[in-house]
């Protein structure tokens, strides 16, 4: 298990324990650090990444990559992207599909509380005004409750990116507060993602 | 009084609980020539049963195992990290859910097929210092332990097809975990008992093990054992612990370049 030296991704096998090398690397993603040693944490292959240019911190980075990681994850902190099941007058429960780029394979389900949905006003919103079942959201997400997560869009760049209106159409934004209908011409109250176009869902 | 009323008596055979008897014997015998007698299934006391491992065996978990080490066969499913149920309470890390269950078909004598209460708690506590429960908060990780054919050593094998299945599923983990149990019999030390040593044992002792990180996750004994075995008996089965890990690791391995 000696540590050689391979900065490709068809390094040595790893698996769970295995000794990555000494305290001379850092520990990456799905290693850790134990004491004087970097360890894997999960099967794949080793991989030595170098220092980024001008850090002072000279030593290279050890990963572990290539193998089947298990499914995202919902971390405090991660822009999710969620569709709405259900709209209450003080919450919306929704479903997590992707947290961060990373599409989920379990269901997680998130709760957009009232005074979660815009930063201003928070007292004044009507739910029904800013959501409706079936609309896709961008929202920011705490661990919240033993019974769900917690979603918040109170941000300019959170809220509905996409949306159908009650005819079908897709809804196209037309201020933070409305969307058009594209069949009808219909206008629908949501709270409205900025930039909420299609092709805006891998820009982070 | 008439003849019909006069008490019968009655005696039970001479035979009865012979055979039980003369396996008694034997083992007395044996005992007390402290000799290296043969073992049901030919091995000698510190021969461990050939261990076959093998991940993925059920496509729709997040990551499975299978191991069959002579009689005994388990199969280990992993589901998850998913939803925590709503009745839990809040927990900012992640959660460890085991559970051990036989088929009704695993034991010489038709069972229940029920949930082994016991086993599921000490799985628990060998696998949960062994995985990093802090890289999933608020989610749970469950781990179904089903055992085809009970035929001895069967918690220690759960175990490690359990470290084994978590760590198909990709689960992080500080270590793989093996295990391995003994039997105490007199002045002998027998590893990896099947289910009749087992059953004649004065004394058990189970080793869960991190061999690369050289730390114990769980101890069990149980029964009669003398001064001084016992540091022999827990050396014993962490070095069977490491070498099985090594069997562990290699499937690891043969699995992940197989997936290419």
């Amino acid at each position: 298990m000696a540590a050689t030296a391979m900065d490709h991704d068809g390094g040595e096998v790893v698996t769970p324990g295995e000794l990555l090398g000494n305290s001379s690397l850092l520990a990456g993603l799905g290693a850790y650090a134990d004491g004087r040693c970097v360890r894997a944490s999960i099967t794949g292959h080793r991989r030595l990444v170098p220092p980024p240019p001008g850090s002072t911190d000279q030593r290279s980075t050890v990963e572990v990559v290539g193998h089947k990681a298990h499914g995202a994850v919902p971390q405090p902190g991660s822009v999710v992207i969620a569709r709405v099941t259900k709209v209450m007058a003080r919450m919306a429960s929704a479903d997590i599909m992707c947290v961060d780029s990373k599409a989920v394979k379990e269901k997680f389900t998130g709760m957009i509380r009232q005074q979660d949905v815009r930063a201003t006003e928070i007292d004044k919103v009507d739910m029904f005004q800013s959501y409706r079942p079936g609309d896709i959201v961008r929202a920011l997400l705490s661990l919240g409750d033993a019974r769900a997560y917690y979603l918040s869009t109170a941000q300019n760049e959170l809220g509905v990116v996409s949306a159908q209106s009650i005819t079908g159409g897709t809804l196209v934004p037309i201020s933070w507060t409305e969307m058009q209908c594209e069949l009808t011409g219909q206008i629908e109250q949501r709270k409205v993602a900025k930039e909420a176009t299609i092709g805006i869902l891998d820009k982070r | 009084m008439s003849a019909a009323a006069t008490a019968g008596t009655y005696s039970p055979a001479s035979s009865a609980g012979e055979k039980r008897r003369e396996r008694k014997e034997e083992l007395r015998r044996h005992l007390a020539e402290d000799a290296d007698w043969p073992r049901a299934d030919g091995r000698s006391f510190h021969d461990c049963r050939p261990a076959f491992m093998q991940t993925g065996p059920t496509t729709a978990a997040s990551g499975s195992a299978y191991a069959e080490f002579g009689k005994t066969k388990v199969i280990v499913s992993v589901f998850g990290p998913r939803e925590s149920k709503k009745a839990m309470l809040y927990s900012d890390t992640g959660r460890l859910n085991c559970n051990v269950s036989y088929t009704t078909f695993a034991t010489p004598i038709r069972g229940q097929g029920t949930d082994n209460k016991e086993y599921s708690a000490m799985l628990h506590k060998a696998l949960e210092g062994a995985v990093m429960l802090h890289t999933f908060p608020k989610t749970t990780v469950d781990v179904f332990a089903l055992v085809l054919e009970s035929g001895g050593s069967d918690l220690p094998i759960i175990i490690s097809c359990a470290s084994l299945a978590l760590a198909d599923a990709g689960i992080m983990m500080y270590d793989l975990v093996t295990s391995v149990s003994v039997s105490c019999f007199g002045k002998n030390i027998i590893i990896d008992p099947t289910s009749d040593e087992e059953a004649w044992q004065d004394g058990s002792l189970m080793v869960a093990y991190m061999p690369a990180r050289k730390e114990i996750t769980q101890l069990t004994l149980t029964g009669e054992w003398s001064d001084g075995k016992i540091t022999n008996a827990v050396e014993l089965c962490m070095d069977a612990c490491s070498k099985l890990c090594d069997i562990l690791r290699e499937r690891l391995k043969d699995a992940s370049s197989l997936a290419e």
